[in-house]
C-alpha cells in the first residue's frame, strides 16, 4: 500500500493506494493512526486509488471509524472505485460510514 | 477455464499469507483472459481469501498437511472448489454471522469474512468425506 496525506487547518485528508488484505492490514492500521494529529477534527480517507480490500482491511476501517467516533471527530471515505464499492455496499460499511463521490464533496459534507 | 492451486501446510513461505499474491496470480491470468468484471475479481479474490487463511489461521490445524484449489470459470461464473484434510470445519454453520444492522459503535471488529463469503457466494455446499472438508460456492460480478 502507499499514503500519502495533505492537512489544510484541521482537516486532513489520507490518499491510500494499492491493496489492503491480511498480509499488510496490521500496516494499514499503523500507517493511518500515525498521521493521525491531535489537532485534526476531520479526516477524509480518499480511497480513489484503493484496488482492493478483504475483511482484514474493513477491519481496520472499522476501528478507525469506531475511534474516532468516540472521540467526537468527523470520519468519512470518499472515491470509492467500482469493486470496492460492491464490497462496502454488502457488507453494510456504507450505511455505518459516511461515504462521499469525491473529496471535494466530503469537504462540503 | 480451469486453474487449479495446491498449497501445503505449514507454508513453505514463511507466513500463511504469503498465499495472498498466487491467489491473486491465478485470479488475474482468469480476469485477463476472460475479461471478467472488475467485480468478480475482487469478489473471488476476497472469498478465497478469506477461506484459505481461515483455514490456515483459524482453529485445530493440527492435522492440516494440504488445501487444493480447483477454480472453473464460464461466462462470467466462477465455481470455487476447495478442499482440505484439516479438523471438521464448516464455515457455513461453525462461524458466527455477524449482524450488519447495527450502528457504528456497536459493530463487533471480526466476523465479516465468513458474512462475506456467504453473501458474494451462491449454491454454497458442504461435506465433510473420506476425512476431508470440501466446499464449492459460485460467485458472480453482482
Amino acid at each position: 500500500m502507499e499514503f500519502s496525506h495533505d492537512r489544510s487547518r484541521d482537516t486532513l485528508v489520507v490518499n491510500a493506494s494499492g491493496r489492503v488484505d491480511g498480509s499488510n492490514a496490521s500496516d494499514f492500521l499503523e500507517s493511518l493512526q500515525g498521521m493521525f494529529d491531535p489537532g485534526d477534527q476531520r479526516i477524509i480517507l480518499d480511497l480513489g486509488g484503493l484496488e482492493y480490500i478483504s475483511s482484514a482491511g474493513l477491519r481496520v476501517l472499522l476501528m478507525a471509524a469506531q475511534n474516532l467516533d468516540k472521540q467526537n471527530k468527523s470520519f468519512s471515505i470518499c472515491s470509492l472505485t467500482e469493486a470496492v464499492g460492491d464490497v462496502f455496499r454488502i457488507s453494510g460499511f456504507d450505511q455505518i460510514i459516511n461515504v462521499f463521490p469525491s473529496v471535494e464533496d466530503a469537504k462540503q459534507g | 477455464m480451469q486453474r487449479s492451486l495446491h498449497l501445503s501446510h505449514p507454508p513453505e513461505q514463511g507466513h500463511p499469507s504469503d498465499v495472498l499474491p498466487l491467489i491473486e496470480d491465478i485470479l488475474n491470468e482468469m480476469a485477463e483472459a476472460e475479461e471478467w468484471p472488475i467485480t468478480l475479481t475482487m469478489r473471488a479474490n476476497l472469498i478465497l481469501e478469506e477461506l484459505v487463511l481461515n483455514t490456515l489461521t483459524h482453529g485445530d490445524t493440527s492435522g492440516l498437511t494440504k488445501i487444493d484449489l480447483e477454480l472453473e470459470s464460464q461466462d462470467h461464473a466462477l465455481t470455487i472448489r476447495l478442499s482440505d484434510d484439516g479438523s471438521p470445519f464448516n464455515p457455513l454453520t461453525d462461524a458466527p454471522a455477524p449482524d450488519v444492522t447495527l450502528p457504528l459503535a456497536d459493530r463487533p471488529i471480526g466476523g465479516l469474512g465468513v458474512y462475506l463469503v456467504k453473501t458474494m457466494g451462491e449454491e454454497l455446499e458442504y461435506r465433510r468425506e473420506n476425512d476431508r472438508n470440501h466446499l464449492k460456492l459460485v460467485v458472480h460480478p453482482e
